[in-house]
């Protein structure tokens, strides 16, 4: 008895949850099928939609607006404006109250690890006191055994961008007795469960001594940022005991891997599949498919269960694999392909041409990913379709750098909500 | 003349910092002077091979010879840079029986402890060489850090009163009346430890005599003093693997060839090489074609390097010299020999010697040989003590594994810290204060890490060299920023910015031949950390723009209300949303 | 790592393609493979650490990473010495199910932990053998249930406890679990065997351990699914599938056991029989452990044909039509997916078909580790981790809204009842009531 659905989505990232919980508000029964963990742990948890035009150094203050700019190729132009701003809906609903931004069309500027800032579109709760955009004298802390983000670098740093607010930084021992190796995950689940920590003579909750550690540096501060690891389950409350103990607002500095509001909104997303009634089977990879015959349709994709293959049937698929990270792009010395539907990936032949000499130059490797028609079916070498009833969204699409654009979430939501909807619609 | 003569050393590499280090060590004054860092060169950018003499036992028994002492007077003297893995000639099907023959009967001649392995044998020692390798000799090769080994030859000199400098490039040979009397020199930031953002200046610099230890850049040097030093480059390339697919250094056991070597170096393997000539040591084209070689010829001996990652490549380039009219064709058959050229004899320009040919592995033996040539112009009589005295960091570390524990270290990571410190572990390590992993690829720790940077000022590739950190397999994407941090708070933010930046882009440069699969994977991942999450691409602070940080969203509600409540803004966007279509000015 | 041949392999004539010799790994002595390339894989992004349960609460560990493709990475040849934090890890494999680059992690600890134990661990001390103990439950179970009722007590006795904690680092908190008046295999052989035949339709069991000693009434309950949908059932002579000991880096007494159960079953699926568990980590262990860590005649045939009980319905019934107009009257149910399910991709199976069945509401506990891990959560020393680790999920039970629990695991299921006091259900035991 094969399992069966309308729609299958290949792929547990933002793109894959928003295909699938597009679809399934048609009335569509879905399957998602995710083989590891998503990328989304790897990011920051912020979603951009558009912070950059290509080669343009200038942050772009309305996203929406700025889409008319970009290339016809660039998935934002084959989806169009609506679906854009019908994928941030998406995405707002699904959020609800545990991200901001969705008040207004503007991107707003958020403070990086790097010291830096970027503009984005959605920033988590725990992150919108530090809003870079609202001038509100800011303490940055540090960590003495957190070697990724050190807050006097991160503070002349911001000072240099221009910020228009006072910063100081300070590095602090996070109180108790970690080890100097401890991971984000501790500290948060240390925080999480108010631990009782041995600091500055006496055993305290871990809060209050966290508090304690920071605040004989306030000076003033009307607001402290903290890289991102401040609790996990019980992030708010964290946030909220620290915040009335330092007489300031308090803040999240979203940060690399491993990134706590990335494994958030993971969470949040996985929730709302769970919400939409959406089947979910993970662990196990897609690695091939089987056309009906005769036909330019997908019959059923493969499952392999250690070695055995267990085929997955549907009316509709959705292809959310995700990029060269996700590993929904492949590449050898050769070539660059996309390994289930082995669909087509233009690329230059000459593998020295894939990159540019310059770290932050403009690499081709960046945008590599599969060509979309308007209904962001994958098209082959002449254009045509490949299968009528195959979709693509998110990493797996070409045609942008998103890393340079800050458009990598956007294009997710965009590709991802039309991909599911149109797929729905189809059965 | 007085025993104070004194001394300039041009070029950083092995055997200037080795001549250095003798002459100093004979109580000449010694500047030596390097227009990168240390191992800027040709000893920067080689496979890390201690030649047992294997190599040259039927091509040149001379040189196999010189290089089987002085791999023993290494594995002494600088036993923290040297790991003995030992080394094979393996005998594939199709390579000849005869040659096979001759190299165990050269190595024998030569000296140097041969033995015949079977197939079986040597795939017991290797398991990843192929299955049908007919036999193999085993010699006594090693692996050995050439950056370490420079840097403890550079510290040994300063601490018998050398003064190094490095990133002072020579832009003048100072002749006055037909003799070299002194060199100009212009630095990069000030004398010293390169600091960035530190003016630089010229220096004019008088000696009583000059080596001139640039190795394949030697022309320009006489170039400037009017002389001709005909070097003659020759490139190679190396692809480094991400791990060590061998544990002994494997060579194959034909008379010669491309892609005929895999040294196990620290983490990773090292394939080499080519051989080609150039015309300029500093320009010349890095090819697909050669890495591609490397890694399809060499997994004729290890087949699964067809599928392993390889995490960056990168070329050197040998400084080959022969006498005017020998007229060598093919640069894999010039010698290996070293020359001592001295000017006055030659070009009857006194006060200079070039030091030409020559390999890494002699490098100490060519120092003694030039610094004796030295010292007999000033009559100076002191004996050479290189060969006995350990250098920096290598005298008697191994008890030290067992006190790892009180360094608070997980044990593979202690354990690379005193493989790459040697006897400096207690000192470098015991700091007290929280010491967390800087780069986990290598282990380097924090305190590793700040010994390198009091070393070499702000220059992240100088302390990288030193530590190998950003060195393993995600090329600095995980740790090039931590490494910037560790600047400060020595360092203002823009020094800590600029360093990452070149750091970042050095990492990028050799990573770019190795960019499919695993690496390509890892490539994207870095971009997406430092643009997207870091946004480092379009920072304002380096690219200049000036952002109207007003003009941008400021958050839902009052300033301090924003985590309070904003559903209700958040769950009506739609309506609530301003039409910035209607605005202008984005 | 599953070509991996037997050392003496080398050498068995000339071979002259080299392109057909790709295997990853070969030629290492047993037990003793070289791991170093599946960190070629490793992109450094730390999934494998933000899913780590142990490195949550145990500042001993330093994370799955580090334990694999890092200190893989740094081992040269001569480099015997394991960091003893290795000795931390659960196994619960997470690490696994997270890597989006599939390093083998935890078959990289496997391998670490049988070397820790083989090479580092003092064979005399109290660990060592309290984790023998630990590892070989089974032995333990054969001998207590053959008076079940006088073991019971004695287990069941504080003092014995007492004891068990001071001379061998056996938790005191804990109640050792009963043994059943009849195990499985007794009532096996007491009905007769099985009851159905069939040419087509044909399974052979592994019950593991717990269900035969322990918990018959889950064995029981998929007898009846079963033969309820016509299959024929075998019951091989069996051995303890290994997890525990892989946990406890016992790879010898691993492998004894593997090669009767690898020898007994693969003889099954060569008359076409599938073999199916009601435990996941067993199920898990002869998927994948298995033919990542021993090499055996018809390793790769067991693994190819395992199944967990209710995946293989899934795959060959129509599970859904058969419950459609079932009702069982089971109330709520506080679900818990126990790792090693996750890790097979089967945490989700039971909440989505008891969706669709009346008188029964499950509800996922959420997504964390129960914390016990097999013998983990028995160690004295790990035990306060263990409840730690388990903390979020006792909190979900206790907000849910049923007193029941459910799960696949056994000691999932152990520690379930510890923290919350709920009877445990396995989800054989509600379709058998629905459907047969």
């Amino acid at each position: 008895m094969p399992i069966r659905e309308d729609v299958l989505v290949v792929g547990g990232g933002i793109a894959g949850a928003a295909s699938a919980i597009s679809a399934a508000r048609t009335g569509a029964s879905v399957r998602l099928v995710t083989h590891k963990k998503s990328t989304l742990r790897h990011a920051s948890g912020l979603i951009d939609v558009l912070g950059f035009l290509p080669g343009s150094d200038d942050p772009i203050v309305y996203p929406y607006s700025a889409l008319s700019d970009l290339p016809d190729e660039h998935p934002y132009s084959v989806v169009g404006e609506n679906a854009v701003r019908e994928g941030l809906d998406l995405f707002d609903d699904i959020a609800g109250d545990a991200y901001r931004g969705g008040h207004t069309g503007k991107n707003a500027l958020v403070a990086t690890h790097g010291g830096t800032v970027k503009p984005t579109a959605r920033y988590p709760k725990g992150a919108a006191e530090g809003l870079a955009s609202t001038n509100r004298d800011t303490l940055l802390v540090g960590f003495r055994s957190l070697p990724d983000f050190d807050a006097s670098v991160a503070c002349e740093h911001l000072a240099a961008a221009g910020a228009p607010f006072a910063v100081d930084g300070v590095q602090v021992d996070f109180p108790g007795d970690f080890r100097a190796d401890a991971k984000v995950t501790r500290y948060a689940k240390a925080l999480d469960r108010n631990e009782t920590v041995s600091a500055f003579g006496k055993e305290r909750p871990a809060r209050e001594a966290l508090a304690e550690a920071v605040r004989p540096h306030l000076d003033g501060a009307e607001r402290v940022g903290f890289p991102a690891l401040l609790g996990d389950a019980h992030a708010d409350e964290v946030r909220s005991d620290l915040s009335s103990e330092l007489g300031a607002a308090v803040y999240e500095i979203p940060m690399g891997p491993p990134s706590l509001p990335g494994l958030r909104l993971e969470d949040l997303l996985f929730d709302a599949l769970d919400e939409a009634g959406v089947r979910i089977s993970s662990g196990n990879p897609v690695v091939d498919y089987t056309p009906v015959e005769g036909e330019h349709r997908v019959k059923s994709v493969t499952v392999d269960r250690n070695n055995q293959r267990v085929p997955l049937h549907a009316d509709e698929f959705v292809l959310a694999t995700g990029g060269l990270v996700g590993k929904g792009i492949t590449s050898d010395r050769e070539s660059v392909s996309e390994p289930v539907f082995d669909l087509y990936v233009p690329h230059p032949e000459d593998r020295y041409d894939w990159w540019d000499q310059q770290a932050f130059g403009d690499h081709a490797f960046a945008a590599f990913g599969v060509v979309p028609d308007e209904e962001l079916r994958p098209t082959d070498a002449d254009g045509e379709v490949e299968f009528d009833n195959l979709r693509a969204a998110g990493g797996v699409v070409g045609g942008a750098d998103f890393a340079a654009e800050k458009s990598g979430s956007g294009v997710s939501l965009a590709t991802g909500y039309l991909a599911g909807r149109t797929a729905g619609e189809a059965i | 003349m007085s025993d104070s003569a004194e001394v300039l050393v041009i070029g950083g590499g092995s055997t200037g910092t080795g001549i250095a280090r003798d002459l100093a060590m004979r109580g000449l004054d010694v500047t030596l002077v390097e227009k990168g860092n240390l191992t800027h060169g040709t000893t920067g950018r080689m496979h890390g091979l201690l030649h047992s003499g294997g190599r040259y036992a039927v091509s040149d028994q001379a040189s196999a010879t010189e290089c089987i002492e002085e791999n023993r007077v290494l594995r002494d003297i600088a036993a923290h840079c040297v790991e003995m893995t030992g080394g094979l000639f393996v005998q594939r099907p199709e390579d000849d029986d005869e040659y096979f023959q001759e190299k165990l009967e050269g190595c024998r001649e030569c000296g140097i402890p041969a033995e015949v392995l079977s197939g079986e044998e040597a795939r017991e020692m290797e398991p990843y060489l192929a299955k049908d390798v007919k036999r193999a000799i085993r010699v006594p090769d090693g692996a050995i850090d050439p950056f370490r080994l420079c840097v403890a030859n550079a510290a040994s000199a300063e601490e018998h009163g050398a003064r190094i400098e490095t990133h002072a490039e020579v832009i003048d040979v100072l002749v006055e009346d037909g003799e070299v009397v002194g060199l100009e020199v212009k630095h990069d930031s000030g004398p010293g430890k390169r600091e960035h953002h530190t003016p630089g200046e010229t220096e004019k610099l008088y000696a009583d005599y000059v080596v001139n230890a640039s190795g394949a850049w030697a022309g320009q040097i006489g170039d400037m003093a009017g002389v001709d030093v005909a070097v003659r480059p020759s490139k190679g390339v190396m692809t480094i693997m991400n791990t060590r697919q061998v544990d002994t250094v494997v060579n194959r056991c034909r008379p010669k060839g491309d892609a005929d070597i895999i040294v196990p170096h620290e983490t990773a393997a090292i394939l080499g090489t080519t051989d080609e000539e150039v015309e300029d040591p500093d320009e010349y084209p890095e090819e697909q074609w050669e890495v591609d070689m490397m890694i399809d010829t060499l997994s004729e001996l290890v087949p699964i390097l067809q599928e392993a990652r390889t995490i960056r490549s990168f070329w050197g380039v040998r400084p080959l010299y022969e006498p005017p009219g020998t007229g060598t064709t093919d640069p894999t058959d010039i010698t290996r020999d070293f020359f001592l050229l001295d000017h006055e004899d030659r070009d009857d320009l006194p006060g200079m010697t070039s030091i030409v040919g020559g390999k890494f592995t002699t490098y100490r033996m060519m120092a003694e040989k030039i610094s004796d040539h030295v010292c007999e112009k000033f009559g100076i009589t002191a004996e050479c003590r290189t060969a006995d005295e350990p250098l920096p960091g290598s005298d008697d570390f191994s008890i030290l594994r067992d006190y790892m524990d009180e360094f608070g270290l997980r044990s593979p990571i202690g354990r690379r810290s005193v493989q790459r410190l040697g006897s400096r572990a207690d000192e470098v390590l015991k700091t007290g204060e929280p010491n967390p992993v800087i780069c986990e690829c290598e282990a380097v720790t924090r305190a590793e890490f700040a010994d390198a940077v009091e070393g070499s000022g702000s220059d992240l590739n100088a302390a990288r060299i030193r530590t190998r950190a950003s060195m393993g397999n995600c090329q600095g994407g995980f740790c090039a920023h931590r490494m910037a941090n560790e600047l400060a708070p020595k360092y203002e933010a823009e020094v800590v910015r600029t360093a990452l930046d070149e750091l970042y882009q050095e990492r990028w440069k050799g990573q770019r031949h190795a960019l499919w699969g695993d690496q390509l994977s890892q490539a994207m991942l870095n971009y997406a950390l430092h643009a997207t999450t870091m946004n480092r691409d379009r920072d304002p602070a380096r690219t200049g723009a000036s952002v109207d940080f007003s003009a941008f969203d400021g958050g839902p509600t009052e300033p301090g209300e924003a985590g309070a409540d904003a559903s209700a803004a958040a769950t009506d966007g739609g309506s609530l949303r301003e039409d910035e279509s209607r605005q202008e000015g984005r | 790592m599953s070509d991996a041949e037997s050392p003496g392999d080398f050498g068995t004539g000339p071979t002259t393609d080299y392109d057909d010799d790709f295997e990853p790994v070969e030629v290492f002595p047993e037990g003793d493979l070289d791991l170093r390339p599946g960190a070629d894989n490793c992109y450094k992004c730390t999934a494998c650490d933000t899913s780590c349960p142990v490195a949550e609460v145990d500042d001993e560990f330093p994370g799955p990473k580090f334990q694999g493709p890092e200190q893989w990475r740094l081992k040269r040849k001569e480099d015997v010495e394991i960091d003893d934090s290795i000795m931390s890890c659960s196994n619960c494999m997470r690490c696994d199910d997270a890597c989006p680059s599939s390093v083998p992690l935890s078959q990289m600890h496997n391998e670490a932990r049988g070397e820790y134990v083989e090479n580092q661990m003092d064979k005399l001390s109290t660990e060592y053998v309290r984790n023998r103990i630990l590892a070989n439950y089974g032995t333990l179970a054969r001998v207590g249930s053959k008076v079940p009722r006088l073991t019971n007590f004695v287990m069941g006795n504080s003092l014995v406890q007492q004891v068990n904690e001071k001379l061998l680092g056996i938790t005191a908190e804990r109640d050792f679990p009963e043994f059943a008046q009849e195990t499985f295999r007794e009532w096996w052989r007491d009905r007769g065997g099985n009851k159905v035949t069939s040419e087509e339709k044909r399974i052979a069991y592994f019950h593991g351990d717990y269900s035969n000693y322990n918990t018959p009434e889950v064995a029981k309950a998929m007898v009846r699914v079963y033969e309820a949908f016509g299959y024929e059932i075998a019951v091989p002579e069996q051995r303890c599938s290994g997890t525990p000991m892989f946990a406890n880096g016992m790879l010898d007494d691993a492998r004894r056991g593997a090669k009767v159960n690898v020898r007994n079953f693969a003889e099954l699926i060569e008359e076409g029989y599938d073999v199916i568990a009601t435990c996941t980590s067993c199920s898990m262990a002869l998927r994948q452990e298995y033919p990542e860590l021993f090499d055996i005649d018809g390793v790769e045939d067991v693994s190819a044909n395992t199944y967990e009980a209710m995946e293989y319905l899934r795959i060959h019934e129509d599970l859904d039509a058969a419950i459609e107009d079932a009702e069982v009257d089971m109330g709520p149910l506080a679900y818990h997916a126990p790792c090693h399910a996750r890790n097979q991709g089967l945490d989700r199976q039971a909440v989505e078909l008891f969706r669709n069945l009346d008188g029964v509401e499950v509800e996922d506990v959420g997504d964390s580790c129960s914390g016990i891990s097999g013998t983990y959560g028995w160690k004295e020393e790990k035990y306060g981790k263990s409840m730690e680790i388990g903390e979020e999920m006792f909190e979900h039970m206790d907000h849910a809204k049923g007193e029941v629990g459910m799960t696949e695991c056994p000691t999932c299921s152990m520690q379930m009842e510890h923290g919350s006091g709920y009877p445990i259900k396995h989800p054989m035991e509600v379709l058998a009531e629905a459907v047969a």
